[in-house]
């Protein structure tokens, strides 16, 4: 094969993994938001909806990890061409758990549907929470689709903002547990909600993280890492 | 990591046509430095200035420095610098007459060794060196010529270590060997970083990536870029180099 020729086939490779990695995307974004509806018990919600975005992103998650491997074999990329296969590796990982948190969520929530309540539930900041991890999720999955690191310079900083509000909504959940006006099991429900929040935005860190090494092929410098723990 | 060998500005001519310009590099001590570039690109011209076989060419000239352990190499006896600095050139050119017992011994007999013991002993330890021992030992007295193409190489290879050099030049040693000549030279080559400083010339970018701790990148006879091979195949510096290897070269 002549070096045109390879050179063609490795970009219409990466063409077509572009291609599945901003569907994979969508799909991880689209998971989150339907999970969120279902927490808050917006317009009709559907869990079913989450289960399936959850199977479609592990199953597209496979054909990319596949395709990222071939690409390797076949081509030997360097430079940025290696850089976007080895970050695009990486980031079906974050993609994969955000969806799989999503069905978590969801999960979670049907399980406190089933509970009845005595009082109506006060945790706004859990709103928020979710919010706040949707825009990163986004911000993060907008920057890798458009290969550009401005985007997530400050997505530390806006993680450290979700990180208070875990916190906050975890105290206030234990807060109203102990004063008898949240019923124990539903609290529990509460309380793994707000962690499998609270890491998506992580990993919407790592990927924001991932980009910036993909655009400039330096690595971030990151204090602690959440990876270990999912 | 101390430098073994560097230029400073070199520049090279082939009459008046400069070939390099104004190059400078360090290669490190006992570390093995790739060479990349598109054809023409100067990256032969520069290793055949390295141990003096440039001049050799009619009209071909230098300017700049090319030092040795910090002393200019114009300074000294140019047989004293080719023993010092060996070469492998591209199509392995074992001498056709001779066997493989006189072809790695021949650099030695040039140089005046005629005790047999001595020569014996260069011939066995530069044959293991260049991990072809085992194929030879049981007959050294045959043609070097009847050796297959990876063999052949090895057999220049051992040649060239039988003198002892400090560095070794190769020329796209690997460009005429299938496969498995080519692994077992850049086995070598991975071995040889041990004892010798080797400066390799190749148009095979996974070659550079396998063999190499540092690798430079030449263009239009200038040197573009030198890093770790790793750093330069991953995050390359300069926008030409990321063209070339990446292959969006023009």
């Amino acid at each position: 094969m002549s070096p045109a020729t390879e050179r063609k086939a490795l970009s219409e490779g990466l063409d077509k993994l572009r291609e599945n990695m901003t569907t994979l995307a969508e799909l991880a974004s689209l998971a989150i938001r339907k999970a969120t509806e279902v927490l808050e018990g917006e317009g009709a919600p559907d869990a079913t909806a989450v289960f399936t975005l959850d199977q479609e992103i592990f199953a597209l998650r496979e054909e990319t990890v596949k395709s990222c491997v071939d690409l390797i074999a076949l081509h030997a990329p360097v430079a940025r061409d290696l850089r976007r296969i080895t970050t695009s590796l990486e980031i079906t990982t974050d993609l994969d758990r955000i969806g799989r948190y999503s069905r978590d969520i969801v999960e979670a929530a049907t399980r406190l549907q089933a509970v009845p309540r005595n009082t109506p539930l006060k945790l706004p900041k859990l709103h928020r929470m979710s919010e706040l991890t949707i825009q990163m999720v986004d911000t993060a999955i907008r920057a890798f689709v458009d290969s550009n690191a401005e985007p997530v310079r400050n997505i530390i900083q806006a993680d450290d903002a979700v990180d208070s509000l875990h916190d906050q909504v975890f105290l206030d959940v234990v807060d109203q547990m102990a004063d008898r006006t949240m019923e124990s099991q539903v609290g529990a429900q509460y309380i793994l909600i707000n962690r499998y929040m609270e890491r998506i935005a992580d990993h919407a860190v790592n990927i924001g993280q991932h980009v910036t090494y993909m655009v400039t092929g330096r690595r971030p410098w990151r204090p602690s890492s959440p990876k270990s723990e999912s | 990591m101390p430098t073994k060998l560097e230029t400073v500005q070199l520049s090279a001519f082939y009459a008046k046509k400069e070939a390099i310009h104004e190059v400078s590099l360090a290669f490190p001590e006992k570390t093995v430095t790739a060479i990349i570039g598109p054809s023409g690109c100067g990256k032969s011209t520069l290793i055949r200035c390295l141990n003096r076989m440039h001049e050799v060419t009619p009209k071909a000239t230098t300017t700049g420095e090319i030092r040795l352990d910090g002393e200019e190499i114009h300074a000294l006896d140019p047989v004293s610098v080719r023993r010092r600095i060996g070469m492998v050139f591209q199509k392995a050119n074992p001498f056709p007459t001779m066997s493989v017992y006189q072809n790695v011994s021949a650099g030695l007999r040039l140089n005046g060794v005629r005790h047999r013991k001595e020569l014996d002993a260069a011939v066995v330890r530069s044959l293991k060196q260049a991990a072809l021992w085992d194929e030879v030992k049981d007959n050294l007295d045959g043609p070097g010529i009847r050796l297959s193409g990876g063999q052949q190489q090895r057999l220049c290879i051992a040649r060239a270590l039988a003198v002892e050099p400090e560095v070794i030049l190769m020329d796209e040693p690997c460009s005429a060997l299938d496969p498995i000549a080519t692994a077992k030279i850049e086995d070598l080559i991975f071995d040889l970083r041990q004892n010798y400083t080797v400066v390799i010339v190749t148009h095979n970018m996974q070659q550079a990536a396998r063999v190499a701790e540092f690798t430079a990148f030449m263009y239009l006879g200038k040197l573009i870029e030198i890093d770790r091979t790793q750093k330069l195949f991953e995050n390359p510096a300069e926008k030409l180099t990321e063209g070339y290897i990446t292959g969006r070269f023009g």
